[in-house]
């Protein structure tokens, strides 16, 4: 479902030229879990950035369900994010004036989703994470991995095809990051397509498929032929 | 989603209070402080009589010294004012002058009081659209047969009669009895526009009377009178043979062709006239409208023209202020927007949010602008005194409030085109790492 | 010293930059130039008139009916009020300095029509008035009773002497000693000839904008046409007294008059100067105003920058800086900044300057405004950004290693 063909991304300024990826391949299929791994400054972020549509990339291919995205305008690529990415970002990015509901109800108002529809849903993920009762809570008044769950919720509540996470577990104690972790892999399970970005070997090890990067190349990309078992397209939140 | 936006304006003032509040803060002031002075420009340069200010002229005769090159008179000679009415080949016409008159009320307990008065033609009311109250004005005949007639102000009615209708009462003025024909409704066109030369922010009169009296009964005149040549002789009869000129002329034309004429009629009455040995300087006869003739005698003071420019620079600097301010504030949550972006915000929804969260900066500026217009409005009026006309007719009508928020909310969001530019294109790749 | 990094952060952030110096250089346009009409105006109002205003107060009788002779009556009224306790003396006059309302005349030193004639104000006036006004004669003498005139009718004056101001003299007589001017004869229009008996320091014409404010002529003559006007000069600390008494008196004298316009000179010089003050204290709001936005922009933007720079200052302090050299740092930033407005303003205010000279009837701008000018909104953007300054000057070094 998401395929990317010698993609390269390469910042420029007045003095230096960084090639932050270098001609990266690779494919992704429905339901994986894919962690990438690899130290500060390799391209994990950018790579994340590319692949949910946050940045542009200077050269290659990148197919989306079969759609060529490198030529998709704003628009398009707003939409998609949309309808079809979830983030999850290390510092949970929650906005800190909006309340969990409303929090969660960013990503329907853009979808123009109507009231009794966006209730339903928001009613249902923050369900889903176990924060229900706490809806008209801000953000600053749960805990980091509350939080997270929150951010977990709002990237769900459009049911999109796949989640990028980008070190979820980075800011948590690892008790609660074990529990975000055990959330990700039931969503995973579920039928969600999940690439998460991590710096913890132990994470990394677990999941069924790690790609290294190093210096804007994937150093290790196993590709992974034999996943063909589960396609069952199971609603995202369970 | 309209109410959606205003829900995160209101949400995003909350978050910097200070930095929003001094935001409506620049925008109240530099609003307020301009409608103020707009204000002032619109009540005292406005056009008093719209709907027909295009058709009545004020006539200049060019009657002046011939060893100077200044101006033709505003006013007109008693000898060409007599003769323009004589002719009268225009729709409507009157000559007016100010004058001033005891009158002795018929009511025993008020004391004689001195009066300030109008001499006109009968044309004078249908021509300016003056309203009545009761009765109405006179005739061609009652000013050929010096009929002693009066039409009173409202006030002056209110002063004598109490406000009743006094329409056939009499009335000693200077000892001489005359005859209430009418009151008028209140009429107090701002800039007094029939009268510039002799205050176009004073009071309307109190009482008028057919202009033929003043010369006839000799009251005193009032206003200005200027001659260029010294008077040939004393007493009245040399003073109306003089060159002085005191009388205002208005005529009513209801289109070019009756411009035109009229036009040519007066430079036929000058060339008479030079033959005769008066108006010796070349032909410089004018006809100015209401609007044309106010703009002429530069009616609008140059104090309220230099404080247009200063407020309009106040008014820059309060919105180069809330530039500055906005993109502090939208640059401030550059995180909010990159997130916003990856949950699926294209740049078009982020303008829309943008614009929407100035333009309610804007409304909430606007409305304490109208504070601040309000008390600027005020502090003018005590400035002023109450001795000025004008200050009763200084004042926040509901076109100006519209007008001020309309400016608040337009100016802000023109002040934050550029910050919400910037906004709409954040990297949300760079703010999502770390908040 | 750090001019150079500091420089270099400012052109990577010109927007801000251009804002700040943008604002300065419009306050200071409409500071400096309200300033300056402010200061032309109280230069106007502070003109004497000659006259002791203090104690002086006027009021006007206009008689009606048939009977009311105004010589007489206007002969009885000055000596009942002359003989009033508290009054030091009284006039009958046509006119009244600072009141706007006055005649004017143009004189000839020869009797010829086709030349031209100098304006100047005329006061149709007796003998008490350089009393009543204690106006300060330079030479001659005063008229006596024997001078005056009366007439009924408008036309040429009757009156045979005349006192001038020393500057109607000098404009007259420019090669001429001012004690040689007497004696000298003038011809009215019409070509009546009025000989100057007397030359007083100062009086000015009733007009305050006029261009002859300080040509003025008195004549020992009264024009009968039911209308007198009284000046009364008080001792000090009389006049309001008098006032409050007098409209009684002058009716219980006569009754078949109306009243009206009773004024002290003080009153009257207010009316006369309300737009010129008003436009003062009007334009006195527009710079407090403007300079309080503009110092709410430079604090609230410095209050922005530098709580944006709160870890960067900390790693500042962490690497040395002194809170000196911190509030240093932030002062010389806006001290550039606001150069950059005052260079700017500078032009702005001299323009803008032009504009006013040209279209409306504005004297031209003293040189030393501008640098003032400058100089001042200097202090104030420093004024200004001292307290934001002292508060990152404040950060504690340890915001270096704190998260966020």
């Amino acid at each position: 479902m998401l395929k990317m063909t010698d993609v390269c991304k390469v910042f420029r300024t007045e003095l230096v030229e960084t090639h932050a990826l270098n001609h990266v391949s690779l494919q992704v299929d429905e339901g994986e879990f894919i962690t990438i791994t690899g130290p500060s400054g390799c391209g994990k972020t950018t790579f994340l950035n590319i692949a949910g549509l946050l940045e542009t990339m200077t050269s290659g291919q990148y197919l989306l369900d079969g759609v060529d995205v490198s030529q998709l305008n704003d628009f398009k690529r707003a939409k998609l994010r949309n309808q079809k990415i979830g983030f999850i970002f290390q510092s949970f990015n929650l906005m800190p004036d909006l309340n969990l509901f409303d929090n969660i109800d960013v990503p329907l108002r853009y979808r123009g989703m109507p009231a009794a529809e966006r209730r339903e849903r928001i009613d249902k993920a923050l369900e889903s994470v176990g924060l229900f009762s706490r809806k008209k809570h801000l953000p600053a008044q749960l805990s980091g991995g509350q939080q997270q769950r929150v951010a977990i919720a709002r990237a769900l509540v459009g049911e999109p095809r796949f989640l990028l996470a980008d070190e979820p577990t980075g800011n948590l104690d690892s008790n609660t990051a074990r529990g975000v972790m055990e959330l990700l892999q039931e969503i995973n399970t579920a039928g969600t397509t999940i690439i998460m970005v991590t710096h913890d070997q132990e994470l990394a090890n677990q999941s069924p498929r790690n790609i290294h990067i190093l210096d804007g190349r994937i150093s290790n990309g196993t590709p992974a032929p034999q996943q063909e078992t589960d396609k069952e397209a199971a609603p995202a939140v369970a | 989603m309209l109410l959606y936006y205003l829900r995160l304006s209101a949400l995003s003032y909350k978050r910097n209070p200070i930095l929003s509040t001094l935001m409506v803060l620049a925008v109240a002031i530099g609003v307020g402080a301009y409608m103020v002075i707009y204000t002032l420009n619109y009540t005292m340069g406005g056009n008093p009589i719209p709907h027909k200010s295009s058709q009545l002229f004020h006539v200049q005769l060019d009657t002046g010294d011939p060893n100077l090159e200044n101006d033709p008179p505003e006013q007109l000679t008693y000898l060409d004012a007599t003769a323009l009415i004589a002719a009268s080949p225009a729709f409507r016409q009157t000559a007016s002058s100010k004058f001033v008159a005891v009158v002795e009320p018929s009511n025993p307990e008020l004391l004689p009081m001195i009066t300030n008065n109008r001499g006109v033609f009968g044309d004078f009311f249908p021509m300016f659209d003056v309203p009545f109250l009761y009765g109405r004005g006179w005739d061609r005949d009652a000013d050929d047969n010096l009929e002693q007639v009066v039409v009173l102000s409202r006030d002056m009615n209110e002063r004598l009669y109490g406000g009743r209708d006094s329409v056939g009462e009499n009335l000693i003025m200077d000892g001489l009895v005359y005859q209430v024909i009418g009151v008028l409704d209140d009429w107090t066109p701002v800039p007094k526009f029939y009268d510039v030369n002799n205050g176009p922010f004073d009071a309307s009169e109190d009482i008028y009377t057919p202009w033929n009296h003043i010369v006839d009964k000799e009251f005193s005149r009032q206003g200005n009178t200027n001659c260029w040549k010294a008077i040939d002789g004393s007493g009245l009869q040399a003073f109306l043979n003089s060159e002085c000129v005191w009388i205002q002329y208005w005529v009513e034309l209801r289109d070019r062709n009756e411009e035109q004429a009229y036009m040519d009629f007066l430079n036929s009455y000058s060339a008479e006239q030079k033959n005769l040995g008066r108006f010796e300087r070349p032909l410089n006869n004018g006809l100015f409208d209401v609007e044309e003739w106010m703009i002429e005698q530069e009616v609008l003071p140059d104090e309220t023209r230099i404080l247009s420019a200063l407020a309009a620079m106040l008014l820059a600097v309060c919105l180069l202020n809330t530039i500055g301010l906005l993109l502090s504030k939208f640059l401030g949550k550059s995180g909010e927007i990159g997130v916003r972006q990856a949950l699926g915000a294209h740049k078009g929804s982020l303008f829309i949010q943008h614009v929407i969260e100035a333009g309610f900066i804007g409304l909430i500026g606007g409305i304490l602008g109208l504070g601040v217009a309000g008390l600027g409005l005020e502090g003018v009026k005590y400035l002023l005194g109450q001795d000025l006309l004008v200050t009763d007719w200084i004042q926040l009508n509901l076109p100006v409030a519209i007008t001020t928020i309309v400016l608040a909310i337009t100016a802000t969001i023109i002040a934050g085109l550029y910050p919400i530019w910037r906004a709409c294109n954040i990297n949300p790749a760079i703010h999502l790492k770390t908040q | 010293m750090e001019i150079g990094p500091i420089l270099r952060a400012m052109t990577r952030n010109k927007l801000g930059v251009v804002l700040i110096a943008l604002q300065i250089a419009f306050t200071m346009t409409v500071m400096i130039n309200a300033i300056f009409i402010i200061n032309e105006r109280n230069r106007l109002m502070a003109r004497p008139s000659g006259m002791e205003e203090a104690n002086l107060f006027h009021v006007s009788s206009i008689g009606f009916g048939d009977d009311f002779n105004e010589q007489i009556v206007t002969a009885d009224d000055l000596a009942m009020i002359r003989q009033l306790p508290g009054v030091i003396n009284a006039s009958e006059t046509n006119a009244i300095p600072v009141s706007s309302s006055g005649s004017s005349t143009g004189v000839r030193l020869v009797n010829d029509e086709s030349q031209p004639s100098v304006g100047t104000a005329i006061y149709r006036s007796d003998e008490h008035i350089l009393d009543t006004m204690n106006l300060e004669l330079i030479a001659g003498e005063n008229f006596t009773a024997t001078d005056m005139r009366y007439r009924s009718e408008s036309g040429a004056t009757l009156a045979e002497k005349t006192i001038i101001t020393r500057a109607l003299a000098e404009n007259l007589f420019p090669d001429v000693a001012i004690n040689d001017v007497v004696g000298e004869t003038l011809f009215m229009p019409g070509g009546t000839s009025i000989q100057i008996t007397g030359i007083v320091e100062r009086l000015q014409a009733p007009w305050p904008t006029s261009s002859l404010i300080e040509r003025s002529m008195i004549v020992p003559e009264q024009f009968l046409d039911g209308n007198s006007l009284y000046l009364v000069r008080t001792e000090p600390g009389e006049r309001d007294r008098v006032m409050s008494e007098i409209e009684e008196l002058l009716i219980a004298q006569n009754d078949s008059r109306v009243l009206r316009g009773l004024s002290s000179l003080t009153e009257t010089r207010a009316d006369t100067y309300r737009l010129d003050s008003a436009m003062s204290s009007v334009l006195w709001v527009i710079i407090i105003t403007l300079v309080f936005i503009t110092c709410m922009g430079i604090v609230g933007l410095a209050v922005f920058g530098i709580n944006r720079r709160r870890k960067q200052i900390g790693t500042r302090r962490a690497l040395g800086a002194t809170r000196f050299e911190i509030l240093r740092h932030f002062m010389l930033e806006n001290f550039l900044i606001t150069s950059v407005g005052v260079v700017v303003g500078a032009a702005l205010t001299i323009g803008f300057s032009i504009v006013l000279t040209t279209n409306f009837d504005m004297p031209a701008m003293a040189w030393y405004y501008t640098p003032l000018g400058m100089l001042s909104l200097l202090l104030i953007g420093q004024l200004a950004v001292l307290g934001p300054s002292r508060g990152a000057a404040r950060i504690e070094p340890a915001m270096a290693t704190r998260s966020v």
